[in-house]
């Protein structure tokens, strides 16, 4: 862990990752990046809205016999709804996002890209069309889900900045044995990420936000 | 741990100002106001009214907010739809855990089904679809359009009455599962049928009662198992009856006696003395064979006589043959072979006691000169050769039958009403195929 205070406003600001080169910070909510032992306040970044969503930054869980904390989250919206996705830091250094939508968990990992007509679609600019299927670390997947996705908030430390009004193109794909992937266009880049549905209960979540009324799961109590 | 927050917001209705709580915030994308109706964008701070009332409002049957413990889960109800294929219409529940995430209790009107989201596509195989490695379902109706008719609550996209999705089901004992499409989106569920009165004590409804009405095309007959059940013990019992049969039909024969009687002569009498019943009371066969009759008949009169009681018990027999041709050709009939039962005779010695009169059948009396119509008796009369056996022992086929009648009832009325199930459960279901066949009838 490494300790510094917020060019902008001077609070304390901790970076879990020594990797990572962006920090929101707790308070003022300004994205600051880190190049060396530099810290520079890039503006303020939108704060994520309140939700009920049981994660928060500092959730621990495990995957692959390797366990992790949530460090990070993006706050996506599109037109018909929103989604948040954490950053995992794991125990090994690694990082793998856990995407949140509609009450469900996938944990991703970014994986090299692999050409498909869906990735070569995404960077061209064409339009990707639900159902179109594509092979990814072995595994053939189909498209279930394009949208255009907006930075919507974001907090803790993350891969890259979110300035207001971020946006990017995002396309779900989901394979026959709980497989799932998600395919995005990054600055010019296209990113893969791969990986499968998880409950709380797999990750052996803990740590979750308590809800008043709501028994906690036997598995994180 | 940070202290327990409050999972429910309070928001006012932008339109008519009225409270509404919104369970599932980050989540619930849009809210249609159960006070006034309107649809308001849960994505946007000022709550912007997307959409008017355009049904009147409708309470649930289960109400918004409702908690309940459905197979060790806590729900919530937080939104409510009615969608209808265009003939029949269903109630949907949207149900939601922070922990859990979202879950559907979906209402046909008869029974309930609780469902999910499929977190994996299923395999194709072949005409059927394969989940969790599961048992196949079968290819049941669509794809066909569904209709949003009436919604309120609060839903994880932007719900809208009007909105249409493609829907095609599969099915199998117990399961729906359900593909739904749209431009940008295939999504798959499935909903498992809960048993009577599951989903209306969690949720604290009028239990219902296993009616007549139309069961869905994924219900089990209830009478399936009980079919089984019934068949098998039915065709254990069958088989016992049959073998008892069979076991106690082996004859034994008692006595048996050649003789003589002449056609149109006086008639004869025969007696076997001496018939040994032993044991127990059993059927006694008293069988007669003339096998040279040519258009002639014989009057057999049975006495079986108790010698000790002097008790009869009286029999006929009639062994007949005709022959002769007509218009459509040459006919014969009769039984040469008449067979009598006495069905329980008691232990003890017997004397049979056969009369016999043999006659001549002739088509037109006046070229008869001897015979019963004119009351003469010829004095010298052609012979005809019987044979008289007494068997004992032997089943009565109608009592065996009637056995089988009794024993078949059971697995028939269950057979019967499975399969008036199943024709419910088919005719439920929209195939198109059905519908061809229904306009070909």
């Amino acid at each position: 862990m490494f300790m510094a205070n917020c060019p902008n406003c001077g609070a304390a600001i901790s970076f879990r990752s020594v990797d990572l080169p962006v920090r929101v910070c707790d308070y003022c909510h300004s994205s600051i990046t880190r190049t060396g032992d530099a810290l520079v306040s890039m503006g303020k970044v939108a704060e994520v809205p309140e939700d009920v969503s049981p994660l928060q930054i500092g959730v621990r869980g495990s995957d692959g016999g390797h366990s992790f904390e949530l460090i990070g989250r993006v706050r996506w919206r599109w037109t018909d709804g929103g989604w948040n996705e954490w950053l995992a830091l794991f125990d090994n250094g690694a990082t793998g996002w856990i995407g949140e939508a509609m009450g469900r968990y996938m944990l991703l990992r970014e994986v090299p890209a692999t050409g498909s007509a869906v990735e070569r679609g995404l960077r061209n600019g064409a339009q990707i069309i639900v159902g179109t299927e594509a092979t990814i670390d072995g595994v053939q997947y189909r498209v279930t889900d394009v949208k255009e996705a907006t930075c919507a908030g974001s907090e803790g430390e993350l891969p890259f900045n979110t300035p207001p009004g971020f946006s990017m193109p995002s396309v779900d794909l989901m394979a026959a044995d709980g497989h799932c992937a998600s395919i995005q266009m990054d600055g010019g880049e296209v990113k893969l990420y791969a990986g499968r549905y998880v409950t709380l209960a797999d990750m052996k979540a803990n740590g979750l936000r308590a809800f008043e009324g709501w028994p906690m799961p036997r598995f994180a109590a | 741990m940070t202290a327990a927050t409050s999972s429910v917001k309070a928001l006012n209705c932008t339109s008519c100002g009225g409270t509404l709580s919104l369970r599932a915030a980050g989540y619930t994308v849009s809210m249609v106001c159960e006070h006034c109706g309107v649809t308001l964008d849960t994505t946007d701070p000022q709550l912007r009214v997307i959409a008017q009332a355009t049904a009147a409002l409708r309470r649930p049957l289960i109400p918004l907010g409702t908690r309940g413990v459905l197979r060790g889960e806590t729900w919530e109800v937080v939104g409510y739809l009615e969608r209808s294929d265009g003939e029949d219409g269903w109630s949907e529940y949207l149900l939601f855990n922070p922990y859990r995430g979202y879950g559907w209790l979906v209402d046909d009107g008869r029974r309930f089904n609780y469902g999910f989201l499929l977190d994996s596509l299923p395999d194709m195989d072949g005409a059927q679809i394969v989940i969790d490695q599961g048992r196949g379902l079968d290819h049941d109706s669509g794809p066909y359009p569904v209709e949003v008719k009436f919604v309120v609550g609060e839903f994880y996209w932007r719900v809208a009455v009007g909105e249409r999705v493609q829907v095609t089901d599969y099915v199998r004992p117990g399961t729906t599962v359900s593909c739904e499409e749209n431009d940008s989106e295939r999504t798959w569920s499935k909903l498992d049928l809960l048993e009577w009165g599951e989903a209306e004590r969690a949720f604290g409804v009028e239990p219902r009662r296993p009616n007549s009405g139309t069961p869905s095309p994924a219900e089990p007959s209830p009478w399936r198992d009980r079919l089984m059940e019934s068949w098998i013990i039915g065709a254990i019992a069958a088989v016992t009856l049959l073998i008892i049969a069979a076991m106690s039909s082996g004859t034994q024969r008692l006595a048996s006696v050649d003789a003589q009687v002449g056609l149109e002569g006086a008639p004869r009498t025969v007696v076997i003395h001496g018939i040994q019943i032993a044991g127990h009371s059993s059927a006694i066969r008293i069988s007669a064979q003339s096998d040279q009759l040519d258009n002639d008949w014989i009057d057999l009169d049975y006495s079986l006589v108790d010698k000790r009681t002097q008790e009869s018990f009286d029999a006929y027999g009639l062994a007949e043959h005709y022959s002769g041709s007509d218009s459509d050709g040459s006919w014969s009939e009769g039984d040469t072979r008449p067979k009598t039962r006495l069905s329980s005779v008691p232990p003890g010695t017997y004397d049979l006691v056969v009369e016999l009169s043999a006659h001549r059948w002739v088509q037109n009396a006046s070229t008869s000169f001897f015979g019963a119509q004119t009351g003469m008796v010829d004095p010298n009369p052609t012979l005809v050769p019987v044979t008289i056996n007494v068997d004992r022992g032997g089943m009565f086929a109608g009592n065996v039958i009637l056995g089988l009648i009794l024993i078949l009832i059971w697995p028939g009325f269950v057979l019967w009403r499975h399969l008036a199930f199943e024709q419910r459960r088919r005719g439920s279901s929209d195939d198109d195929d059905d519908d061809d066949d229904d306009w070909d009838d």
